[in-house]
């Protein structure tokens, strides 16, 4: 399966209005400007899933969000440990890293940056497409990067060959690294790019 | 010297001893190991999903019927021999839950249960089993004496 061309700048540019939105919302939060990269857009077979995300049982902190309305997909944000601690020191001004396993406050702290972050993302998205979309609430997770991924993915109990991804850096505020994740699911796709004549 | 053998995700590994498999970071995939210590050899996979309900197209190693299939093929290519067959496996967490939504599908669960029935239907015994939870894990199994370590973050370390 190829994405055509054409297909594929309108996904970079959906991701990069979408992004730069979410962008905006993040520096707001934080009081520090976040860029967003361009986003990359990849069709991943599933077995080299591993190229995308790196060493599978690295350990990450994951924001997940169901993207729910007329084109369905996965939202997920991506930080290491000390990227997630150093957004939670900025936000809640606290002189140490929190303790992201038992602290729930910063836990809870994480999650709405995940609400507002993919919120963003979304609103955009919708405006920029008429298409109708929603998020869930934020689920948190701190594991091994393959088992969280695997776990979205397969959620439905189904799997395609290839997986779409469209793939964000973040920038900007020191000592963080993160990346965002959308996987729309498979109808999704048309009916997104179906809006442009695509 | 001991070499390791590394499964990717959707796909299978055999190997002799001294040289150990691994795959890394199941969360609700299972990994299963099939081996015969006193021949030395065993294979290890990595499944996705309980079955390809006779969906016989695209890459068959995430199904867990049809990838035990394949490794037992490559097994007895090997030399082993069915009977002395035994099995071990680990995975099969739900990662996450989201609260007050519909009974999701506990994929992991139903992956555990296919692995079982499958196993049952080739008259492997399924000698341990490290399933469940809601935590990732990685295992490395050791062909010459039929160990399978597991690792997980913050849910400790276990031999089976």
């Amino acid at each position: 399966m190829k994405i055509p061309a054409m297909r594929l700048e309108a996904l970079k540019e959906i991701g990069n209005i979408g992004t730069g939105n979410a962008a905006t919302s993040l520096s707001a939060l934080l009081q520090t400007r976040v860029n967003m990269e361009v986003p990359k857009v990849w069709l991943v077979p599933v077995e080299n899933l591993e190229k995308a995300l790196g060493e599978l049982d690295a350990i990450r902190v994951v924001l997940y969000l169901k993207v729910e309305g007329d084109a369905p997909g996965k939202a997920v944000f991506v930080f290491s440990l000390s990227s997630a601690q150093a957004i939670v020191q900025t936000l809640l001004r606290t002189p140490e890293p929190p303790d992201l396993f038992a602290n729930e406050l910063a836990q809870s702290a994480l999650q709405e940056v995940g609400n507002i972050l993919v919120s963003s993302f979304i609103v955009a998205l919708s405006q920029f497409s008429g298409v109708n979309l929603q998020p869930s609430v934020p689920a948190l997770g701190i594991d091994m990067i393959g088992a969280m991924i695997d776990s979205i993915l397969l959620e439905e109990g189904k799997i395609d060959e290839n997986v779409l991804i469209i793939d964000t850096t973040l920038t900007g505020l020191e000592g963080v690294q993160g990346s965002f994740l959308y996987f729309p699911e498979g109808g999704a796709l048309d009916k997104l790019l179906g809006v442009f004549g695509i | 010297m001991s070499n390791t053998i590394v499964v990717g995700m959707a796909d299978y590994k055999v190997g002799k001893a001294p040289d150990k498999l691994m795959t890394a970071g199941l969360g609700s995939c299972i990994g299963i190991c099939v081996y015969d210590t006193l021949a030395g050899a065993a294979g290890m996979a990595h499944i996705m999903l309980p079955s390809s309900n006779g969906n016989l197209q695209g890459n068959l190693a995430k199904y867990a019927d049809t990838c035990l299939e394949m490794m037992l093929e490559d097994l007895y290519k090997l030399g082993l021999r069915k009977t002395r067959l035994k099995a071990k496996m680990a995975g099969g967490a739900q990662m996450f839950s989201f609260k007050g939504k519909v009974p999701q599908l506990k994929i992991g669960e139903r992956n555990a249960e296919a692995v079982e029935r499958e196993l049952k239907k080739h008259g492997i015994p399924l000698l341990a089993a490290d399933v469940g939870g809601t935590f990732g894990r990685t295992i490395n199994f050791d062909i010459k004496s039929g160990e399978l370590h597991i690792r997980t973050i913050n849910h400790g370390e276990k031999v089976i």
